[in-house]
């Protein structure tokens, strides 16, 4: 069944290429033992009935389960396990069009997956495939997932009909219910190695090493959000002024720190209020970690390659002990952001928790501010 | 498609069901007996067997065979039907997806037809814990008193969700968490029959892992055995993520000798390696708690290697309970409380960087900040901050002093008074930073030249000076200065970037006390 491939690129001899392209047959960054495993699965038509793919987003969770269905339903598979991306059922799935393919997610980042979408999927599930081999369910984002939906799912989870495969996708185990997560086969995405990120951009989006290396670093190990870095510049800019912002405020007084987050509140949209801030932190926040980082002297590559001057002077003005109490701060703040505290508050703790460094201003300013304070 | 194992390897008799003989022995005596009552509640969690045996259940009650104490004989036309899942007496209910009260009233409306083929229907409500309250209720009478041929199990993962009177109407059986040699005894089972090849380290890995449930541990030998090699202790900590125990060893020797980049590597290599940070966090829990266990003189319970041994009693000598007690505290929290999926590794670096500090003795806590604070400012700084806090001790002679305490003394009875004469006079004095005498001169500071020149207008000078003289019976000089020296000092312990500091310089705030 290998055929063509398997002659052109043993006649080359090259053996490190030819495992090369046969992960690359799915298309993907890294994750070369879940492919292998999961490849192996279809090739040997020892399927699971449900699997569970957990990982930071970006990892590459839902393209991994799309390949999945790919492989299972391919119409000319090119060898056993291997999806040719090409023919319309494969298209079709990569579309996420195709009849036999039910994606199931909550309407929006950080939404809910409703119970009533559990029971549709339930009532399609019980019907024969339409026209592949395979039904394939792929549930995204289960975590948000309404503890009664997950609940639904449960006898599904277990003993599905036959010819039905579920694919879960998670950030973690631990945010699942463990009913959930003991009914799965689970695969654990990790992070790639950076120098993996920057060679995938490299090859496959023919991105320029210095630039592939930077968004490697930037997004440490995770492709999706280094792709998503290189497709949409603004990211890139907006990352660019927040690190700015943070330079100012740093050594700015109080007064200055409250007064550049109350544009970042929207009273009457909390969710955009939430993204506002909790992007501009999630930059700060492996800032700071590289900061610490530097300041212990670890010997882990840095996140903001492009910034290393700023980090070293943060390192030498504040050194370890503040950059931890800042990381943690940084830390608790995102995680109390996210449990929908009042999001104004927060950050306020958050700009006062700011450590302060002076910049030797004009005599004049710093009394100004005390009068005006 | 293959079954899963589990789904294969689900206990067909009594006999196979494992680690709940408190159960099943009850439960075979009593069906041996034909004791059965209509109600059962199951409840345990997950992979303890509940719905196994439920359906065993439900096989016994139905069995052909003559003798009660064969049953479930496996042979009978019963048995088969029920084997293959076409028995029509059996109704199994999903309770999570059919929660509601019309589901409810949809089974009381059938109940009352006698069994199709069996001696009694079995009604088994999986996840009952799911039911709305309107459905518990709607099921109660019908709980109560079924008709004779009806019997019900209800199986749940969580029995406080269930309501007391649903559960005082059945026969509660709880299941138990199954122990790791169980599990272990019935995976190498499993692997014989299975034909998969598997070493004893990987198998204890695995039985671990599952933490007392069996569909847990047969799913991870399930996926571990799907590449049809051997399975090795390398490969499954690579499939579950866990760190060598090598590597915990070295993090924990970080952590006593506080060598934070030595910790910091030491993370990141296991990482790296394909290490889960939460599922290495719990490791070295577990690790903790070996060495909790020996400083409380167990030492038989751990059954670790030798070496690995030799190793924690090394550790376990230089950690006293309390601070393993911290230890094990702040790196469960990293393994189970923070959500942070962000950033993967850094709950567990900030949990190692506070193990240092838990591990450091309190007294070296306390001065390594008040060593490093002196160092942070800048020089000029420093030096200007010292000469205030000299400034005051100048030129204080004996009388002075005394007329001073008589002053400071008479001050309130001074300010009442200005106060019945003129009230914007007292605003101002009341504004004084702070006053002193000097010979025949009283001299009072103000924070800003603006209050100062207020001050000296000639009637608020007068009427300071007259009652002065009323409540001191001295005639003293009155003058006014802008004190600058004591304005915006931060004493030198507070540091430069505290709320303190920041009160101070931003808002012109005053340090009134320190306690």
């Amino acid at each position: 069944m290998r055929g063509p491939y398997f002659i052109q690129f043993y006649t080359l001899s090259n053996w490190s290429l030819w495992a090369k392209i046969m992960h690359m047959e799915w298309g993907i960054a890294g994750h070369e033992w879940a492919v292998d495993l999961l490849r192996e699965h279809v090739a040997q038509d020892r399927m699971r009935h449900a699997y569970l793919f957990t990982g930071s987003q970006g990892v590459g969770r839902r393209t991994l389960a799309l390949r999945l269905a790919q492989a299972l339903n391919c119409d000319q598979p090119p060898a056993s396990g291997l999806p040719c991306l090409k023919c319309r059922s494969c298209e079709k799935i990569e579309h996420m069009t195709h009849p036999d393919l039910a994606i199931v997610e909550a309407e929006r980042i950080g939404g809910t997956l409703k119970v009533d979408q559990v029971r549709e999927l339930q009532r399609s599930l019980t019907l024969t495939p339409y026209e592949a081999r395979y039904r394939v369910a792929i549930l995204l984002r289960f975590e948000e997932a309404h503890p009664s939906a997950a609940n639904a799912l449960l006898k599904t989870l277990e003993e599905p009909p036959p010819k039905v495969i579920l694919i879960l996708t998670a950030s973690s185990v631990e945010d699942l219910l463990p009913t959930v997560v003991s009914r799965c086969e689970v695969l654990r995405l990790r992070s790639l190695a950076l120098n993996e990120v920057s060679q995938w951009l490299e090859d496959d989006w023919d991105i320029g090493s210095e630039e592939a290396g930077l968004l490697a670093h930037i997004s440490s190990g995770i492709p999706g959000y280094a792709l998503r870095l290189h497709k949409e510049p603004e990211l890139m800019e907006k990352r660019a002024v927040w690190l700015e912002d943070h330079q100012r405020l740093i050594s700015s007084g109080r007064v200055d720190r409250f007064a550049y987050i109350a544009p970042l509140i929207f009273t009457k949209n909390p969710s955009k209020t939430r993204t506002e801030l909790r992007d501009r932190f999630l930059i700060w926040i492996s800032l700071w970690r590289d900061v610490l980082h530097k300041a212990i002297g670890t010997s882990a590559p840095i996140s903001n390659l492009d910034h290393a001057e700023v980090i070293a002077g943060l390192v030498e003005a504040f050194g370890e002990d503040n950059a931890r109490s800042m990381v943690s701060a940084l830390q608790r703040t995102l995680i109390l952001i996210d449990k929908n505290v009042n999001a104004r508050l927060a950050a306020e703790v958050l700009m006062l928790d700011l450590p302060y460094r002076k910049i030797d201003p004009p005599a004049g300013e710093t009394h100004f501010q005390g009068q005006t304070g | 498609m293959t079954l899963a194992l589990y789904r294969k390897w689900r206990p067909q008799t009594w006999d196979e069901v494992i680690g709940q003989d408190h159960v099943v022995d009850t439960l075979c005596n009593a069906l041996k007996a034909e004791r059965i009552v209509h109600a059962y509640l199951l409840a345990g969690p997950r992979g303890t067997g509940k719905t196994s045996a439920a359906r065993l259940l439900a096989k016994t009650v139905n069995c052909l065979s003559e003798d009660p104490v064969q049953r479930p004989c496996g042979e009978c036309e019963h048995c088969q039907a029920l084997n293959e899942g076409r028995f029509l007496d059996l109704i199994e209910i999903d309770a999570a997806s059919n929660t509601s009260v019309d589901d409810v009233r949809n089974l009381r409306d059938k109940i009352n037809f006698l069994p199709n083929q069996g001696r009694y229907k079995v009604y088994i409500i999986d996840e009952v814990h799911m039911l709305s309250t309107a459905a518990f209720n709607a099921l109660l009478k019908t709980l109560e008193e079924p008709p004779a041929h009806a019997i019900f199990v209800l199986a749940t993962t969580e029995a406080h969700k269930i309501p007391a009177t649903v559960t005082s109407r059945c026969q509660r059986h709880e299941f138990r968490r199954i122990s790791i040699d169980e599990i272990i005894a019935q995976l190498k089972k499993m692997a014989q029959s299975e034909g998969i090849q598997a070493g004893d380290e990987a198998m204890e890995l695995i039985a671990r892992q599952a933490t007392g449930s069996m569909r847990d541990a047969i799913s991870l030998l399930d996926q571990l055995a799907s590449t049809g090699k051997e399975i090795t202790l390398g490969m499954a900590q690579d499939v579950l993520g866990t760190a060598t125990s090598q590597s915990v060893l070295d993090l924990m020797d970080a952590v006593i000798s506080k060598e934070a980049p030595a910790g910091f590597d030491q993370i990141h290599t296991t990482l790296d390696a394909g290490g889960d940070p939460r599922q290495f966090a719990r490791q070295i829990v577990d690790y903790l708690r070996g060495l909790l266990l020996m400083n409380m003189g167990n030492k038989e319970q751990s059954k670790d290697t030798a070496d690995v041994k030799l190793q924690m009693e090394k550790h376990a000598d230089q950690l006293s309970v309390d601070k393993l007690l911290d230890l094990i505290r702040v790196f469960n929290h990293a393994a189970y409380e923070a959500r942070a999926s962000w950033q993967p590794a850094l709950p567990l670096e900030m949990a190692f960087l506070e193990a240092i500090e838990t591990t450091s003795a309190p007294v070296q806590i306390k001065e390594a900040p008040a060593q490093r604070a002196p160092e942070r400012k800048t020089p000029a700084k420093a030096v200007k901050a010292a000469q205030k806090t000299q400034e005051p001790a100048i030129e204080v002679s004996p009388q002075d002093q005394e007329a001073m305490q008589s002053l400071n003394a008479a001050w309130g009875e001074i300010i009442k008074q200005v106060r019945r004469d003129n009230p914007k006079a007292y605003g101002l004095l009341n504004s004084t930073k702070s006053r002193y005498i000097k010979g025949n001169q009283v001299v009072l500071c103000f924070n800003s030249e603006i209050v100062k020149q207020l001050m000296e207008k000639e009637a608020n000078l007068e009427i300071f000076r007259h009652i002065l003289v009323q409540v001191l019976q001295k005639d003293l000089i009155v003058r006014c200065e802008v004190d600058s020296t004591k304005r915006n000092t931060i004493p030198p312990e507070l540091g430069d970037d505290g709320m303190v500091a920041a009160a101070v310089r931003d808002l012109g705030a005053e340090i009134v006390d320190i306690q």
